[in-house]
């Protein structure tokens, strides 16, 4: 083997040293949002801030006017002094009982920490709030320093090289850089013509046009709908015990649509919060408040209705904070945050907003009301004949019971002296008429009707018979559940520890002081929380989504931890580039095409992503862009990218989910045989990954990577186990994938070298290196040889997968290049946009 | 990325460096898939090399390495099986006095429990061994290991419903979303092999039960952690990892080429882009060539005497089975996986207390004796820690109807139930913690879940408040700022 490149051998210490210090030096007194703020926040707050409960000594680091607040003989913090501050002594002081953090907790300072506090008290101490607290406005751009860049997103990442005697890449090549942006921005590979097209087009706008093409395809809103599904934890199923099947896709479409439709990304965000309250709301605008609705429901038997609606409330909330504001607002669920300045009290007035729901939180109907209802009148023509049938065999059984559960004349059959050991789950049913029970209660009764009394059941089992037919057509008729909220304003309240049922006091709706207030006399209502949550005055919102996007090119946020832009969230090492690009969002229009058009057609997104050993020193996570973005595609895009390469794709958009391959007994497993995972023929096999049927309790097992949706998820995290490549490896996805595409290849070509580079280019965009070519054909001889050898091996291998092969071609040659195509299809190139 | 995550990441790719350096790659995969390599199962015994983990860990000096944890979902009855009440038995059909019941909250199917009547326990106990412990004929096997075992009497959960609290007692919080007990530990301390998962969960059900609640993909999730540190599930049958086997008509040695000729490709596009991370993807190419080879070794039970499966029972050669799976943890435990989670589903026995709670038992009763003394016998016992039990326990109450015995139940009861813990730094022969006299309440020695789980951290060296992940700003833990360690159970 080849012996390591040199660069390789990195120092971690320099790596660290990159990453900690940074920040600039010098003169220039330390920044209090984004140097000492993070300190202070770390290790003092626990105990030294916004959390009322557990504050020691009275003293709020979190608070300018407490912590420099002259106490009786001294100060914490003395602007200009630090040798007359406290905070200083006890930082810095080795006397173990005066230590700060405490010896026996697990914080410390570090020396850089002590003196970054230390001259920032002599620097005067000057105070600032958080800063993505602080308003958005766009960074003036250092045209200076920037050399003969125009892009803004160039000038200032050069700006910031150059400080850091760092130069960017070139550009990627043509080939490199369309594959990559195809991929970014339509989650499918280039086609050969594509390719071909950009690589030809001499004109000065080439890439310009590509872009263009690639935003105003279809593929794009397919591409973005996938991390706003994760986002909205979508799935269509409940989750839980029972995981009954839902109706939403059609606000998966939705949420396509609005993409491909460029819809205002402030728009877009006000239908789903709170689409039910525009005036003269249209059925779109209401169903976009699905959204709302994604949650899991949880209809286990014996579980307390109002434990889950609360949940289910605070789902909501917490879903609304991570996905628009970035904050972890479920911190306060239980108690003051311990370093955001949101207090338990204010998390509970922005659940007030969601908590108008009629939800009550009983039952596991995958269809609980509010819904917008897509039934048609033959499936409720269906529904009434049977519901007409019900009174009579009803009745029937209304009147066994006067005789089978004796009671006073008036009373329901539950206060009989007969039922009185009964558990509610028959109780609960016996209180009303039987008209009105449900399947799963007439079962209930049936369980413990006596055997002795034949005719009692045989009119229950009549009953049920039709009521079980009713609701089997109720279960087929289309309702999506939407947001709605009820006439009677619920009282809200600040619940101890989270609990349900541990009210403490009452609530109004409202958003937290440390962020920009309501408009005067906005109602209390969630549209005016959605409003305010694109308002212009949002520090937040912008950012946060220009954040994501920046991470869905770039593999990495601006803010590493797009889930938290809160005090213990990354500080942006750019953040004058998330600035301007939150500003450039907002005054666009929140025009989503338009930010994603501005990053690509940057210098810095088209870079190669070529490491040298220069960089991988200095920046080896890349946050200073001096190269090209390059990260491993998530398992959903791997697979449309197999799907498509082979031409398996089936293009059509929208439905109900379907069915891929599925490896036998998943689901049977997952749900002790309740459900079993029956794989479509035809063209459900090869519809986008974004359409693939999403069963909570056992999420497809083809998307390896993909997040669990049971809770709103923003970060995609990235690593790489064995099992991924024995996915890729051995899943019918890809063997069947590599078997049609190099049945193409032999049916379209007829050199060993032309069928290489017809796989190359459909799966790399560019064709194969001599060494490459060396290696795969060398391997090919082998494969041939083997199948040669074997052939009813090569006959089997021809068999994976529903697509008939093409019988014309020799069994033993199309199976050797089934292999050769498999490994290309696992390269890492192939497996990585760049 | 919580900063811990990025100095793993650093760290494993320097791993990576130097494990190339030392001659893997291209190179180093010839030989894992040469004929020398095959099938050669590494042993734990003598030198155990560690894959992963975070430097500084164990805090201190371990007990156990492992745990196999016997995980009973569904609520085991702690009034029939090990908690013996004579009262309970004097009191059938009475009324549950007031004072037991005060304002604790039940399930709905009970509602509330005021005015419910006492059901005695349906199986006679007995005293047991040296140490004298009661068990009920329902576990005769478990009842001849009781000498061997450490009863905690007095656990209680804060969830009454089972989602929550399997949640709760499996990753230290109600809701879904954070890591699971295994990948805090396979995180915080690796494994002793890199050929097989460092956590790995194996899940049965009792035939014909109708009351088994089935199993979420977050009671083994990594929540927050890197997803390699998710447990694996094995299926049952014979593909235990998914997507492990060749497609049909690809041999091994074909399989192997195909692996040649990526990772050729691999390291001249290494050389060429400079990106470490394809040094990532060469070695996870190696490694799931490794785990093609070891996991079907692991399933062949060939090698096991006959006697040793047959003391697991008759199922112990069924996949699938509860006896299967506790064979199945033992040699992965032998073979270096650092947490197994053995989950048996079907405990919920509202109306079925007199009928499927015999089938339960039945399948898990000797498997799960088989297990302690097998383990015992192999001296793995020293170092691997065994926790049987459910996310709760039974009302000592009746659900259901009195005059109908076939239907006999009970509903679900947080505020009291036992688990009993076997191996490694736990005493044997030892009960800890009491209820009343009815099973009712705790009124000695209360444990808390969060109790258990950071007493299972200490066993194995963790500091249950210093394993922490930096996440949504905080510093996360299993035992969230709970926890005490439960020291008189430690020997």
């Amino acid at each position: 083997m080849k012996p390591v490149p040199e660069y390789s051998r990195l120092s971690i210490g320099s790596v660290w040293f990159v990453l900690v210090c940074g920040v600039s030096f010098g003169e220039t007194p330390p920044d209090f949002s984004r140097e000492i703020l993070p300190i202070l926040s770390d290790n003092c707050f626990q105990c030294h801030g916004p959390d009322a409960n557990h504050r020691e000594a009275e003293l709020r680091l979190d608070v300018e006017s407490n912590a420099k607040a002259p106490r009786d003989s001294y100060h914490i913090i003395d602007p200009g002094n630090s040798a007359g501050s406290e905070l200083v002594y006890h930082i810095t002081t080795d006397d173990e009982f005066d230590r700060m953090p405490p010896i026996d907790s697990i914080k410390s300072l570090s020396d850089d920490e002590k003196g970054l506090i230390t001259r920032w008290i002599d620097a005067g101490a000057e105070w600032g709030q958080h800063w993505s607290f602080e308003a958005i406005t766009r960074p003036e751009l250092p045209v200076a320093d920037a050399g003969d860049a125009t892009h803004p997103i160039d000038q200032i990442v050069r700006h910031e090289l150059k400080a850091r005697g760092l130069s960017p890449s070139p550009e990627a090549a043509r080939r490199s850089l369309i594959r990559r942006v195809t991929l970014d921005l339509t989650g499918l590979p280039p086609t050969p013509d594509d390719v071909a097209a950009y690589v030809n087009d001499a004109t000065p706008d080439a890439f310009g046009k590509v872009v263009d093409r690639l935003l105003a395809s279809p593929a794009y809103g397919e591409r973005m709908a996938w991390d706003w599904l994760e986002i909205a934890r979508y799935a269509d199923t409940n989750g839980y015990q029972g995981d009954r099947t839902r109706s939403s896709w059609m606000w998966r479409d939705w949420v396509v649509d609005a993409f491909n439709k460029n819809m205002p990304f402030d728009e877009f965000s006000v239908w789903q919060l709170a689409g039910d309250l525009l005036p003269e709301a249209t059925g779109e605008q209401v169903l976009a408040t699905a959204f709302l609705r994604n949650h899991p429901i949880n209809g286990e038997g014996g579980r307390i209705p109002e434990e889950n609606r609360v949940d289910y409330v605070l789902d909501m909330t917490d879903t609304m904070g991570t996905a628009w504001l970035g904050l972890t607002l479920s911190c306060a669920r239980c108690h003051d945050h311990k370093f955001d300045s949101i207090s338990q009290s204010e998390y509970y007035a922005f659940s007030a907003y969601f908590n108008q729901t009629p939800v009550d939180g009983s039952g596991g109907s995958a269809q609980t009301k509010p819904v917008l209802d897509f039934s048609t009148p033959e499936q409720h023509a269906r529904e009434a004949a049977e519901q007409e049938k019900i009174p009579a065999l009803a009745a029937v059984v209304d009147e066994l019971e006067l005789t089978v559960f004796p009671r006073a004349e008036g009373e329901p059959a539950s206060k009989s002296l007969k039922v009185r050991e009964f558990d509610a789950t028959v109780l609960n049913p016996l209180d009303g008429p039987a008209s009105k029970r449900g399947s799963n209660s007439l079962r209930r009764i049936l369980d413990v009707a006596a055997v002795g009394e034949s005719e009692y059941i045989a009119a229950l089992n009549a009953l049920l018979e039709v009521v079980e037919k009713r609701e089997a057509i109720a279960a087929e008729m289309l309702r999506v559940m939407v947001m709605g909220d009820r006439e009677e304003r619920r009282e809200t309240f600040v619940l101890d520890r989270g609990l349900y049922n541990a009210p403490l006091e009452t609530v109004t709706a409202g958003v937290p002081q440390s962020l920009p207030a309501l408009p005067d006399g906005a109602p209390g209502n969630r549209l005016s929380l959605a409003q305010w949550v694109v308002a212009d005055d949002n520090p937040l919102t912008a950012r946060v989504v220009v954040n994501r996007y920046w991470q869905m090119l770039f593999g990495m946020g601006l803010v590493k931890t797009p889930e938290d832009f809160g005090v213990q969230g990354e500080v942006p090492l750019q953040a004058d580039l998330l600035d301007w690009l939150a500003a450039e969002f907002r005054e666009s229009g929140w025009n989503v095409k338009h930010v994603l058009r501005t990053i690509v057609t940057s210098a810095t997104y088209r870079q190669t992503a070529r490491v040298t050993p220069e960089l991988l020193e200095h920046d080896p996570d890349n946050r200073w862009f001096a190269r090209g973005p390059r990260y491993r595609m998530p398992a959903w895009m791997l697979r449309d990218q197999a799907l498509a390469v082979s031409g398996l794709l089936v293009d059509k958009r929208g439905g109900p989910g379907v069915f891929p391959y599925q490896p036998p007994g998943v689901w049977a497993e997952a749900s002790f045989d309740k459900f079993r995972y029956q794989a479509d023929t035809g063209e459900g096999l090869y519809r986008r990954s974004l359409y693939t049927f999403w069963r909570r309790t056992a999420s497809p097992t083809v998307f390896f990577d993909a997040q669990a949706r049971f809770v709103c998820t923003v970060n995609t995290p990235r690593t790489n186990t064995p099992m991924h490549a024995l996915a890729l490896l051995n899943d019918t996805t890809y063997v069947e994938a590599a078997r049609v595409l190099a049945e193409r290849a032999l049916a379209e070509t007829r050199s060993p070298k032309e069928r290489l580079e017809f796989i190359f280019a459909r799966t790399l965009a560019r064709p194969p290196a001599s060494e490459e070519s060396e290696i795969l054909l060398d391997g090919l001889l082998r494969h041939f040889a083997e199948f040669e050898e074997e052939k009813s091996a090569a006959a089997e291998l021809l068999e994976v997968g529903d697509w008939p092969r093409n019988e014309d071609l020799d069994p033993v040659e199309h199976a050797a290049w089934t292999l050769l195509s498999l490994s290309v299809l696992n390269l890492d190139e192939t497996l990585n946009q760049s | 990325m919580s900063p811990i995550h990025e100095r793993e990441r650093h760290l494993s790719r320097r791993q990576f460096i130097s494990h190339s350096a030392a001659g893997l790659g291209t190179a180093g995969l010839a030989y894992l898939l040469g004929q020398n390599g095959l099938g050669a199962a590494p042993s734990r015994i003598g030198g155990a090399e560690q894959f992963g983990g975070l430097r500084g860990l164990p805090h201190m000096a371990p007990k156990a390495k492992n745990v196999i944890h016997l995980f009973m979902s569904g609520g085991p009855t702690h009034v029939d099986l090990f908690d013996w009440k004579p009262r309970l038995q004097q009191m059938h059909g009475e009324v549950v006095p007031d004072a037991y019941v005060g304002d604790k909250v039940f399930s709905t199917m009970t509602g509330a429990a005021n005015g419910k009547v006492m059901l005695a326990p349906i199986e006679p106990f007995a005293q047991h061994g040296q140490s004298g412990a009661w068990v009920s004929e329902f576990l005769p096997h478990t009842a001849g290991i009781v000498d061997d075992l450490c009863f905690v009497k007095s656990l209680h959960t804060d969830s009454v419903n089972h989602a929550p609290a399997v949640t709760f007692m499996l990753t230290g919080a109600p809701q879904p979303g954070r890591p699971a007990m295994g990948a805090w530990l396979s995180y915080g301390l690796g494994a002793e092999t890199e050929d097989l998962p460092a956590y790995v969960v194996l899940t049965s059900v009792t035939q014909g039960t109708t009351c088994g609640q089935t199993f979420n993909e977050f009671y083994w999730g990594n929540g927050f952690l890197p997803s390699r540190y998710q447990g694996v599930k094995f299926r049952r049958g014979s593909e235990p990892v998914l997507y492990l086997e060749n497609a049909p008509g690809i041999s091994d040695k074909m399989k192997r080429n195909v692996l040649e000729e990526i990772a050729k490709i691999n390291e001249r596009k290494l050389h060429e882009m400079g990106d470490p991370e394809i040094s990532t993807r060469i070695s996870q190419y190696e490694m799931a060539a490794r785990m093609q080879l070891s996991v079907p070794e692991l399933s062949d039970f060939s090698d096991e005497s006959k006697d040793v499966l047959a003391s697991y029972g008759p199922q112990a050669n069924t996949p699938g089975t509860f006896a299967h799976n506790c064979v199945m943890a033992r040699r992965l435990i032998e073979r270096g996986s650092r947490y197994i989670q053995v989950m048996h589903a079907g405990w919920d026995q509202h109306n079925s207390i007199t009928t499927e709670l015999y089938g339960q038992c039945h399948d898990t009763d000797q498997p799960s004796a088989a297990l302690v003394q097998d383990l015992k016998q192999r001296g793995l016992l020293d170092d691997t820690l065994v926790i049987w039990g459910g996310e709760f326990g039974r009302t000592p109450f009746i659900q259901g109807n009195l005059g109908e015995r076939h239907r006999w139940g009970r509903d679900h009861h947080p505020y009291a139930f036992t688990n009993w813990l076997a191996g490694a730094g736990v005493k044997p022969g030892f009960t800890y913690g009491e209820t009343d006299d009815l099973g009712f309440n705790i009124i000695k020695d209360p444990v808390h879940v969060h109790d258990l789980q950071a007493t299972v951290l200490k066993l194995l060296g963790v500091d249950h408040e210093r394993l922490t992940y930096r996440f949504q700003g905080r510093d996360f833990r299993l035992t969230d700022v709970h926890g005490k360690i439960i020291d008189p159970i430690l020997s």
